[in-house]
């Protein structure tokens, strides 16, 4: 099998787990969850078969351009779900994660994004486009659990759930952030400086990264110092998301700067 | 006075720092920077003065951007130092007595009875914590023994060691641009250059530009000797991503570029009048060679352009130094008197067309036909030099930052706090116990350690 094929298949499998998902939205059975669960980490395995077979068949690393980034984000977003779901129990944010994913992954094999493997420009090839991409993407999927959590707790009236969510924003932030500052700022830092000879040059795609971990850090400050919780906190998370959000999309396609590969 | 003071060591002001520094970052990403005055000229119009006079164009390095940035390293440290000292307090020398009615209205609290006097009953709550890897402190007021388990003590320093961390980042950051020295390095091969200010050479032995089989490059790489006093001591290759740091000074491949001083062709040269006459001409601009045939034509290169367009006047000029449309010019002689010329075109070889010198031999000389098979100019590598005495401290916030965070979120400090008291060869046991952190994680620990008390033995 082929990449492309082991693609179409992880996302019809995601497809399904977001109808078991959807399911028990509307039902409510546990059952509907467990079973969307399962498979949506069949999905996984197939997806990180496919990201494999990528990286065989290019001889690099699963993220260096659109399409290649986006598979590899919506990845980390099913990754981070699981992780999340196993701890904490809370497949109730499940049919929505797997419908933004669902997104990416349409969005990744739209014809706007072009598949072919191309090869590394001199810039991309060391071992820190592994760390630096997969450790910052990974922490932004734990913020998009986070934020879904956070919109839930914003549409939801019931006091129980309302504190549910907020406790789940918190525990995805509380992984997602040091993962962010590890991967996006420091090994961003360390490669910029082996790379370039400098560790910051304020290029847009750094500063995003900045004024993320900036609304981050507001979000813990605000919250374990001066006690926010609830709607306030909820609202700076789903700022930072969107700050992320614009980092990875917005940065690349409004604003031209050294990251201009991916 | 007094509320000023107070906010400006408040947790407040760093909110509000956050939220204007985000703000501004903002802004510097809309508003290109550090362009020129007729870029911000057309892009603006009248706004383009006061843009430049508030600093908008060149943000992160303006003075109100660096105020901000002072502002909140103050913040941070009077923040924190503020907190440092009780913390410090309850790390080194904490209360460990503790009134059995407060334990009891902890979320975490339980009691037991044992019958065996006290210091027996302490004895055993000792070996149970110790067990669960609790340091204990011990202290007996009157009847009662109190105790205190703890541990990842650490973990209240999280927050501390993160603050640190950004403060010795900002401290790099400010000897950076402060002292760090960078500059460019045109060498071609065999060329020896210095860095500025530094006290050794740099050689450049070999230049060599990898392509994929699509033609773009793969690889720069250019192999370096460091001189000292005109010795080599260290020979490496430098690549992008792999620099070479010597002394303080690193050297990055950057760019390459062409020397296009005396590059050398290979023009094909046909007849159209005999398919069988091939001449495979290598040559260096300005030097000739002869066609041998039978009208013993002699050719010439004369010019060479990498990036050939027609100037204002219909003339040849030379765009850029990049080889996006290579030409040369072919000068043909017989009996030393020039006969024809032209340009010819790498990337159009249909395009090139002779013109005869006179009419007398337009019939000869239009039944010679060139091409610019191919060129090859030495390239020489851009190199950046740089030497950066700030980036240690970078180095070193970073990993202050990831400790302080892994510290803050994955090592939370627990306490188990009991208080044993008792007579008549029976004791009453309360415990209680606190998590800053993880209390899902702490709640099955106190749980373990409960039942264990709880089962009278």
């Amino acid at each position: 099998m082929n990449e492309s094929t082991i693609f179409v298949l992880t996302f019809i499998l995601y497809i399904i787990a977001a109808f078991f998902y959807l399911a028990f939205l509307f039902t409510r059975k546990e059952s509907w969850a467990k079973t969307g669960s399962l498979v949506a980490v069949a999905g996984l395995v197939a997806h990180t078969a496919a990201l494999v077979v990528r990286t065989v068949e290019s001889g690099h690393a699963p993220f260096t351009n659109m399409y290649e980034s986006i598979s590899f984000l919506s990845w980390a977003f099913v990754l981070a779900f699981i992780i999340i779901d196993r701890k904490l129990k809370i497949p109730r944010i499940g049919p929505y994660l797997m419908l933004i994913v669902i997104g990416l992954m349409a969005l990744a094999s739209s014809p706007l994004m072009p598949k072919e493997a191309t090869p590394l420009v001199p810039a991309l090839q060391s071992y820190w486009l592994w760390l630096h991409v997969s450790v910052t993407l990974l922490g932004e999927a734990f913020f998009a659990v986070a934020f879904i959590a956070c919109l839930m707790y914003l549409a939801t009236s019931d006091p129980a759930k309302k504190e549910r969510m907020d406790s789940v924003s918190y525990r995805c932030v509380a992984v997602g952030f040091p993962l962010f500052t590890l991967g996006g700022l420091v090994f961003g830092m360390v490669w910029a400086y082996k790379a370039w000879g400098t560790y910051w040059s304020w290029d847009p795609k750094e500063v995003w990264s900045l004024i993320t971990w900036f609304v981050f850090a507001l979000y813990l400050h605000t919250r374990i110092v001066m006690g926010w919780k609830g709607k306030r906190s909820a609202i700076i998370v789903i700022l930072g998301f969107l700050a992320a959000l614009f980092t990875y999309f917005g940065v690349n396609y409004l604003l031209a700067g050294l990251h201009s590969y991916a | 006075m007094k509320r000023l003071i107070k906010f400006f060591t408040s947790i407040k002001l760093a909110i509000v720092l956050l939220i204007i520094l985000a703000v501004a970052s903002i802004l510097g990403t809309l508003i290109p920077q550090g362009r020129s005055l007729e870029e911000y000229g057309a892009r603006y119009g009248q706004m383009a003065g006061l843009l430049m006079k508030l600093q908008l164009t060149g943000l992160y390095h303006s003075i109100w951007f660096l105020a901000l940035l002072f502002l909140f390293a103050v913040n941070i440290i009077v923040c924190t130092l503020e907190r440092l000292g009780p913390k410090y307090r309850r790390a080194v020398t904490p209360r460990i007595e503790s009134d059995p009615k407060g334990l009891l209205v902890l979320k975490f609290k339980d009691r037991a009875k044992r019958n065996v006097p006290p210091d027996e009953a302490a004895a055993e709550v000792k070996r149970l914590l110790a067990g669960a890897h609790y340091r204990l402190k011990e202290e007996t007021v009157g009847p009662r023994i109190h105790l205190l388990g703890r541990k990842k003590i650490l973990g209240l320093f999280g927050s501390d060691v993160v603050h640190l961390g950004l403060l010795v980042i900002l401290a790099g950051g400010i000897i950076s641009g402060a002292t760090s020295i960078r500059s460019n390095l045109d060498l071609a091969e065999g060329q020896v250059k210095s860095a500025p200010k530094a006290d050794f050479e740099i050689r450049l032995d070999k230049f060599t530009t990898e392509y994929y089989p699509d033609g773009s490059v793969k690889a720069w790489k250019s192999d370096l000797t460091v001189l000292e006093q005109k010795k080599p001591v260290l020979s490496q290759t430098v690549a992008v991503n792999h620099p070479l740091t010597y002394k303080g000074y690193s050297f990055y491949q950057t760019s390459y570029g062409f020397n296009w001083d005396n590059p050398s062709v290979e023009v094909w040269a046909k007849k159209k009048s005999d398919p069988a006459f091939l001449r495979k001409l290598k040559i260096k601009v300005g030097e000739r060679a002869s066609l041998d045939d039978p009208e013993k034509t002699t050719l010439a290169v004369t010019k060479f352009l990498p990036d050939f367009v027609l100037g204002d006047a219909n003339e040849p000029v030379n765009r850029s130094n990049q080889p996006n449309n290579p030409a040369a010019f072919v000068e043909g002689t017989r009996d030393g008197a020039p006969v024809f010329s032209g340009w010819i075109f790498s990337n159009y070889p249909d395009f090139a067309q002779m013109h005869a010198a006179n009419d007398k031999d337009k019939e000869k000389t239009t039944d010679l036909a060139f091409e610019l098979k191919s060129f090859d100019a030495g390239q020489f590598s851009v190199l950046e030099a740089a030497k950066d005495p700030g980036v240690p401290l970078i180095w070193l916030g970073c990993g202050l930052l990831m400790a302080g965070l892994a510290l803050a979120f994955y090592w939370p400090t627990w306490e188990i706090k009991a208080v044993v008291e008792g007579a008549q060869g029976k004791s009453d046991i309360v415990f209680g116990g606190l998590a800053s952190k993880s209390r899902e994680a702490f709640a099955v620990e106190f749980e373990t350690v409960a039942a264990a008390l709880r089962k009278s033995k």
